[in-house]
């Protein structure tokens, strides 16, 4: 499981993001330009709380029925000649992948941006192959990836952190000349990448979702290196995270309507593409059709508190109204799945002792609730992470578990029940009140006064009531009466 | 064509959720609201036409207006103003449709075509060696001045993004209001067999980034600019 970004303590990580200040101009920067654009965009739309329903019932109702819409996916999938392999983990995944590669006898591989590749730690493991180069062509991952494998600090900016000087440094190694002008330098990359694009024989590329009518990819993207990667190499692999699935093109154009405007405030981003394996008569598009279907973790979610965090799009939305990102930025959270999507994600994904520090980045102020396309209470699931941290962690539950055990055990046996019911009035007696309570002895001690360990709970501080003589409690009573009532009896 | 672990991994999320497979027959998806039809609907051709080109051209795109008799000249134009010296061109029969059969056979010598029967590679180095695209669209949206092609053997995935500078002809009839409007149009087409494809594609404008330090730069990956060819007449 890779989506730690650093083995540093949270405090520490905290510590180095408040130094980084031109980090913190960038994404204050970004966010004010992106809450303009996105509330103008919802704005023209209109009725979005509206579609917020919609889009909540489209991502619920695919969460609930999730194994059989992935069953129909993978089985449309496959009709139309394609692979469908199903991993559990992060492992299982990458070694598949690596397998195909081996297998395709690839050299050169070309990805798009995808979050779920970063998660499987996928780079490394096919670069581990001989002979085999592979290339990140979305703009900023391939920075990233030029500048030592550096992390992304954003979900849909992944180089918010990096200003110009040093981006034109990192193309200096690749043989640039020119300024730090961002579009002399975005040509350059389009060049150097387009060479590598037409050699490239297996392309990777990530989901933004699996139509499970048509077993078609939708992917959303701005640059069009995507496409590329669908169009050019005879092999194209799509990694997708389970939950990354709608039932037809009619929802999907739903979420990518609401994902554009959440994400980057556009109606539309300029690519939005429902792909598959190449039919008869097309010359290009992959001839080879994999797709890799994970879990990773996700299922912890399903029916948890935490479910609701399998509804996510991917649109960075939240982010971009956090104001705890505003100030640590995406590599103080540690995960490739930062703010606070990845705050409520990560310990979902893999644990609390790796990522229990997230649930407390939060100043709980709703925003992140309010601004979500599809309606995930963010800021509850925190709290709900807090508490279950508190009472998973922090508390000692050995004393009550042997007690429920015993209860247990006691109350599904009606001859154990029965012996309780008739002797808990004297086993209850050295706890109990030693005398009548009355006005003048409210608080009065049992029998005994000062219990060891957790009993002295109940010493110190409580008085235990006690329960009835078996002759006088209600069960006796009733029977007595029961009895009475047949024989006609009357206590008028 | 395989399925690996499928259910084992089926049965096993199912567990961990709690409820039973097999589920969906009784349960399809009913939305809660029918806000993608009633969206942006009831407009005519003309109104939708004035909003496709208002949210076109908010995109970056050129946005013209001709008919059948003008086309040709218009498409010359195009050709000169960003001089084009390698151009590709689809193989349809859409050509004629357009009255435009005598300006594609005047373009079968300088002209480079995708072609059913050449290989992935010729097709793709024909239109990575292309500086201009003329293609056809099957429909506009008027909402995000977007258009959508699906994949066809003479008009393939490349086609649309290796070349520098790309013209789309659209019909006006095929203008429409939004994406779900399209989508139904496909699932009709692709359902009855009209359609065969195994991709569709939604461009909104030209390729571009804001990855460095935000500064919108155009044509990363994809064609450099577009320009949108609405043909009335039809």
């Amino acid at each position: 499981m890779t989506i730690s970004t650093s083995d540093k303590p949270f405090l520490t990580r905290v510590k180095e993001s408040e130094n980084d200040h031109f980090m913190q101009q960038s994404v204050a920067k970004a966010q004010d330009a992106q809450w303009d654009k996105r509330t103008a965009a919802r704005e023209e739309l209109g009725n979005w709380e509206q579609w917020r329903d919609l889009g909540e019932q489209i991502r619920q109702h695919v969460i609930k029925y999730l194994p059989d819409y992935l069953e129909q996916f993978s089985d449309n999938v496959t009709k139309k000649g394609g692979h469908v392999f199903f991993a559990q983990t992060d492992e299982e995944a990458a070694n598949y992948i690596k397998e195909i590669a081996k297998k395709k006898n690839a050299h050169k591989i070309v990805k798009s941006k995808s979050m779920v590749t970063t998660e499987i730690d996928l780079d490394k493991v096919l670069l581990s192959l001989p002979d085999t180069s592979l290339m990140e062509t979305d703009l900023a991952e391939f920075i990233l990836q030029e500048d030592d494998w550096d992390e992304p600090t954003h979900i849909v900016f992944p180089t918010l952190h990096k200003n110009r000087n040093q981006i034109q440094k990192v193309f200096k190694k690749l043989g640039y000349s020119g300024t730090n002008d961002p579009e002399e330098m975005a040509k350059f990359a389009r060049k150097y990448l387009r060479e590598y694009f037409m050699q490239a024989d297996l392309g990777i590329t990530g989901c933004n979702f699996a139509i499970a009518d048509s077993g078609l990819i939708n992917l959303v993207t701005n640059e069009g290196n995507a496409d590329l990667t669908m169009a050019i190499p005879e092999t194209q692999i799509v990694v997708m995270g389970m939950e990354r699935i709608v039932p037809s093109l009619k929802e999907a154009e739903v979420l990518d309507n609401m994902l554009c405007r959440s994400a980057v405030g556009q109606k539309l981003t300029s690519y939005c593409s429902f792909s598959g394996k190449q039919v008869v008569g097309e010359s290009d598009g992959p001839s080879d059709f994999y797709v890799v279907i994970l879990d990773n973790g996700r299922s912890n979610a399903l029916g948890t508190d935490f479910e609701p965090v399998l509804q996510c799009i991917r649109c960075g939305a939240c982010l971009n109204v956090c104001p705890i990102y505003r100030h640590i930025g995406g590599h103080g959270y540690g995960s490739i799945y930062p703010g606070p999507i990845g705050a409520v994600l990560s310990p979902v994904l893999d644990g609390y002792e790796k990522f229990g520090d997230l649930p407390f980045a939060s100043s709980l102020c709703a925003a992140c609730t309010e601004t979500c396309p599809v309606k995930i209470p963010l800021h509850n699931l925190l709290i709900k992470h807090r508490e279950v941290m508190m009472d998973k962690l922090k508390m000692d539950h050995s004393f009550n578990n042997v007690l429920m055990k015993g209860a247990g055990v006691a109350t599904s046996s009606p001859i154990l029940f029965k012996m309780a019911l008739e002797g808990d009035h004297l086993g209850s007696a050295p706890l109990s009140k030693s005398k009548k309570t009355t006005v003048d002895n409210l608080f009065n001690y049992g029998h005994i006064e000062k219990a060891p360990s957790l009993g002295a709970g109940w010493t110190n501080v409580r008085d235990l009531a006690r329960p009835p003589k078996h002759s006088e409690n209600f069960r006796s009573w009733y029977k007595k009466h029961k009895k009475e009532q047949q024989e006609g009896v009357s206590h008028d | 064509m395989t399925n690996q672990n499928k259910e084992t991994f089926l049965d096993r999320i199912a567990t961990k959720s709690g409820r039973a497979r097999h589920q969906l027959s009784k349960h399809p998806f009913i939305p809660v609201n029918d806000l993608p039809e009633t969206t942006l609907s009831g407009k005519s051709q003309d109104e939708l036409f004035e909003i496709a080109k208002k949210n076109s051209e908010a995109v970056h795109v050129t946005f013209e207006r001709t008919d059948t008799t003008s086309l040709a000249s218009l498409l010359n134009s195009f050709l000169s103003k960003k001089d084009i010296q390698n151009l590709i061109l689809p193989t349809t029969d859409k050509w004629s449709t357009y009255g435009l059969s005598e300006w594609e056979k005047e373009r079968s010598d300088s002209a480079e075509f995708w072609l059913p029967e050449s290989s992935r590679k010729e097709n793709l180095e024909k239109a990575n060696s292309a500086d201009g695209a003329i293609g056809f669209a099957d429909y506009l949206l008027a909402e995000s001045g977007t258009i959508t092609v699906a994949t066809t053997p003479g008009q393939g995935r490349g086609f649309h993004f290796l070349p520098t500078h790309y013209l789309s002809i659209i019909p006006k009839s095929c203008i429409l209001s939004r994406s779900r409007q399209a989508m139904h149009k496909y699932e009709d087409a692709i359902s009855s067999g009209k359609l065969v494809t195994s991709n569709i594609n939604f461009i909104t404008g030209p390729s571009n980034s804001g990855d460095i330090e935000m500064v919108l730069v155009v044509g990363v990956h994809g064609p450099l600019d577009m320009t949108y060819v609405v043909v009335e007449d039809l």
